[in-house]
């Protein structure tokens, strides 16, 4: 612990977050930790290539929950959707990519 | 009666079908059993030879019946003329009848068409009595193609019927006469239908014979000939339901609408923000239980504010307390510091007590002091027990008490408990906790510091390790490897438990299980109990700290260690009665003290099996203490009510101090408790009343330096004191020390 906070005192101006972070999902529990991983999964598998990634994730969330997900996988943009409650998930991965994953039929 | 026979009969079948189809079931049952023919009584008797052989038959064209030669009488030649012999070969007619069906081409039905048959009276009929009685007529009636008129035909003829009847009698007969020759076999059947036929040529009127011959043959063939076209189509229509159709919408799945703008620095602030989170999650979880605990005492800025203003009036309303109690026992308080009995200058070897407070809780005035301890810090605070020793009837609360002898009115602190408190001690290094042991066999750490509305700080668990017995003494023990304070347990159930004051519980363990000597006892099904002995106190070594002496209520008395939990180091039959207390010397380790209900203290010495002092008080003896102050000194508090105080080193065989301190017909006293500093004892009776006495100069003598080492201090000068009695007693090693009061008295 001592030297973990010493290293983050050193360099907190240097940390680079890669973990997945949940920026906004009303998914339930078992749903969201499934989105999650298909993301990661998806995302450093593809990781030069967005579309394929955003392609990966809602081909396997169709599969696993039923179809017309949608999903934008990208650095930058900004959306207004409308969703199917309990199915958005909005999450960072990467520290530089916004994933943002719902259903919408 | 032809009736009743012919019912007879009916019944005789019934019961004879019965009968056969009862045979027939019985047949199926029976088949295996030989057949027995039934025979008819008057059956011809057959010889078997005859029943055997064989009769040939031969057929044959000729006729056996036929005779040949047969006559018949002719009536016309009134005379018997042979009967021609058949020509039909082989066939013989049995029955010859003239059909009255012609073929539609031959000669005669043309001859008859010609003739203008089925014409014949239809201008006759009117048009309206045909359609009058069309349906009727169409239904029963098939006709020729070409008639249109033989309803009204028939009609005509039906309508006639009963005048045509008694015509065709008369024509009939008519007829009869002129055909004889070519029709008679017909006539008969003929004469119904022709009737209503013959009709036709009679009403015209114009017919002769030949004509009527033609129709009677002929009608009956008008009657078959069907009319293709001539038929009804019936039809109903029922009712129509009207249709209906019900319909369901379900509602849609909610939606909702999320809109949000991702960038690289809300991203990353994002990220920081939720690491900065978790940096202090991480720090806030390790101070979890100061954090609960915190949170759990959580009060309103009003409450803290109410409870301050609360302690403030307390503290003021004790100041005044106090004051008034200084007032009222102001001669006890001088007496205290001041008065020493000047009789001690003149007996020498004697001394007395002097009675000083008297220490009362109201409601705690039917229990018992169970037992009383002087703080080890604050010298003028002692802390009370309040119990209760009468089994038979026993209190259902309990009383820890601290009074201190500045305030004899009213304890310092006192809380109610829901079971009598049997023993307590206080913890030495913070006075402020006491262990406790209670009657129901839980025991419990309270912190006096705390608020009087508090509880207990630490409580066993009732259900899973408390003791099954009463607690009978706790004795604070060291600090275990890891710094928890811990304390030890003794119970009447046999177990010696140490209590571990973990944060927020107490987590027992048994250090030994007391074994008796009694065989185990066979219980109801047969398994067999092992009774264990039942301790009654503890005493732990002042230096050994794994080392304690146990007493039993049988009277044994066990040196343990904490490093064995089955066997004893020793023990030794102490007593003949529950050992009451176990008390090590002050000044010398192996020295102990110990007090019984069998009347008797006994000073002890480790290693030795016998007593170097037995004294016999009289009564049982409730308590023993070695006085903190002399080597040689101790006080014994007994049963009926008296206090003793012994000094080795002044009387080996007598006590140099006897006193009443409670009247023996009311009160018991049970437990005494020398100062650890001050010259007072506190003894505790039974109806809870604690008792302060002030020990006179000759009770407490210091030993006086002797010449040769003058800087020893004390302390030396004590162990030196005692060793020097001991020496005496010991020598020679075989107890002769051990001597009874009667003795000395002789």
């Amino acid at each position: 612990m001592a030297e973990e906070g010493a290293a983050t005192v050193g360099a907190s101006e240097k940390v680079i977050h890669t973990y997945p972070l949940i920026r906004h999902s009303d998914m339930s529990e078992e749903m969201r930790i499934e989105a999650m991983e298909l993301s990661v999964t998806a995302c450093e598998k593809y990781s030069q290539n967005n579309e394929l990634a955003a392609r990966m994730v809602k081909e396997s969330m169709d599969k696993k929950f039923g179809p017309a997900f949608h999903v934008v996988v990208g650095e930058s943009y900004g959306f207004e959707i409308t969703y199917e409650c309990t199915t958005i998930c909005y999450m960072y991965f990467g520290g530089n990519q916004a994933i943002c994953i719902w259903k919408c039929s | 009666m032809s009736s009743d026979t012919s019912s007879d009969n009916e019944d005789d079948k019934d019961t004879a079908s019965k009968s056969r189809g009862n045979l027939a079931e019985d047949e199926t049952l029976d088949w295996l059993k030989p057949r027995a023919l039934l025979v008819p009584e008057d059956q011809e008797d057959v010889p078997e030879a005859e029943l055997d052989e064989e009769i040939g038959r031969f057929l044959t064209t000729i006729n056996p019946q036929w005779v040949a030669d047969e006559v018949a009488y002719h009536y016309g030649q009134a005379k018997f003329v042979v009967k021609p012999k058949p020509t039909f070969g082989k066939a013989y007619p049995l029955y010859i009848y003239q059909g009255t069906a012609i073929r539609k081409d031959s000669d005669e039905a043309k001859a008859q068409i010609a003739a203008g048959y089925g014409k014949v009276g239809f201008d006759d009929a009117g048009p309206k009595r045909a359609k009058a009685k069309k349906s009727t007529t169409e239904l029963e009636e098939e006709e020729e193609p070409e008639a249109d008129a033989p309803p009204t035909e028939e009609n005509k003829a039906e309508e006639d019927v009963p005048d045509e009847e008694k015509a065709n009698e008369v024509g009939g007969e008519d007829h009869e006469a002129t055909q004889a020759d070519t029709a008679a076999d017909e006539e008969t059947e003929a004469v119904a239908d022709e009737g209503a036929e013959e009709q036709v040529p009679e009403d015209e009127g114009g017919g002769g014979e030949s004509q009527v011959e033609e129709v009677i043959e002929i009608k009956p063939r008008v009657k078959k000939l069907a009319n293709q076209f001539n038929f009804c189509e019936r039809a109903a229509l029922t009712y129509n339901f009207p249709k209906r159709s019900v319909d369901t919408q379900t509602v849609p799945p909610p939606r909702a609408n999320f809109g949000a703008t991702c960038l690289q620095s809300i991203i990353f602030d994002f990220y920081q923000e939720d690491y900065a989170r978790k940096q202090r999650e991480k720090e806030e979880e390790k101070p979890k239980r100061l954090r609960k605990k915190t949170a759990k005492h959580v009060k309103s800025a009003q409450q803290i504010h109410d409870e301050q203003l609360a302690q403030r009036i307390r503290e003021a309303w004790t100041i005044l307390e106090r004051l008034v109690n200084q007032n009222i026992f102001d001669e006890i308080a001088q007496d205290y510091r001041y008065w020493d009995d000047p009789s001690d200058e003149f007996r020498e070897g004697m001394g007395s007590l002097l009675p000083l407070w008297k220490f009362q809780f109201e409601p705690m005035r039917s229990h018992a002091v169970c037992d009383v301890q002087w703080n080890p810090h604050y010298q003028d605070l002692f802390a009370v027990a309040y119990g209760s020793l009468d089994f038979t009837q026993q209190q259902k609360e309990g009383c820890l008490c601290l009074y201190s002898i500045k305030n004899p009115a009213f304890p310092e602190y006192s809380i109610i408990t829901e079971s009598p408190i049997i023993c307590l001690d206080v913890y030495k290094e913070t006075p402020y906790l006491i262990c406790i042991g209670r009657y129901d066999g839980n025991v419990c750490v309270y912190n006096a510091q705390l608020t009087l509305e508090s509880s207990y700080q630490y409580k066993s668990d009732s259900v899973r390790d408390k003791h099954s017995n009463i607690v009978w003494e706790i004795k604070w023990g060291a600090r275990m490897i890891d710094g928890e304070a811990s304390f030890f347990s003794i119970s009447g159930d046999g177990r010696v438990v140490q209590w571990a004051v973990m944060p927020g519980e107490l987590q027992a363990t048994t250090i030994i299980t007391l074994q008796s000597n009694v065989p185990p006892i066979p219980g109801p099904d047969g398994t067999l109990l092992t009774v264990n002995s039942c301790g009654s106190c503890i005493c732990f070594h002042p230096e050994k700290a794994d080392i304690f002496m146990v007493g039993t209520e049988d009277g044994m008395i066990h040196t343990c260690s904490l490093k064995y939990n089955r066997n004893y180091v020793r023990s030794v039959q102490g007593h003949h009665m529950p050992v009451y207390r176990i008390h090590y010397n002050n000044y010398n380790n192996s020295i102990y003290a110990s007090c019984s209900g069998d009347w008797r203290v006994k000073i002890w010495e480790d290693g030795r099996d016998e007593p170097l002092f037995m004294f016999e008080l009289g009564s049982p003896v409730g308590d023993v203490k070695w006085a903190p102050y002399s080597s040689t000194v101790f006080a014994a508090c007994t049963a009926d009510g008296k206090v003793y105080v012994y000094d080795l080193n002044v009387n080996k065989y007598r006590p140099i101090c006897v006193q009443a301190v409670v009247s023996k017909k009311t009160k018991k006293l049970t437990r005494v408790d020398f100062n650890p500093r001050l010259p007072v004892i506190v003894c505790g009776d039974t109806k809870g009343t604690c008792h302060v006495v002030k020990l006179s100069p000759n009770l407490r003598v210091m030993c006086k330096p002797p010449k040769k080492a003058q800087v020893a201090d004390q302390r030396t000068l004590q162990i030196m004191k005692l060793d020097k009695l001991l020496s005496l007693v010991r020598d020679p090693p075989f107890q002769t020390g051990v001597v009874d009061e009667k003795f000395d008295d002789d």
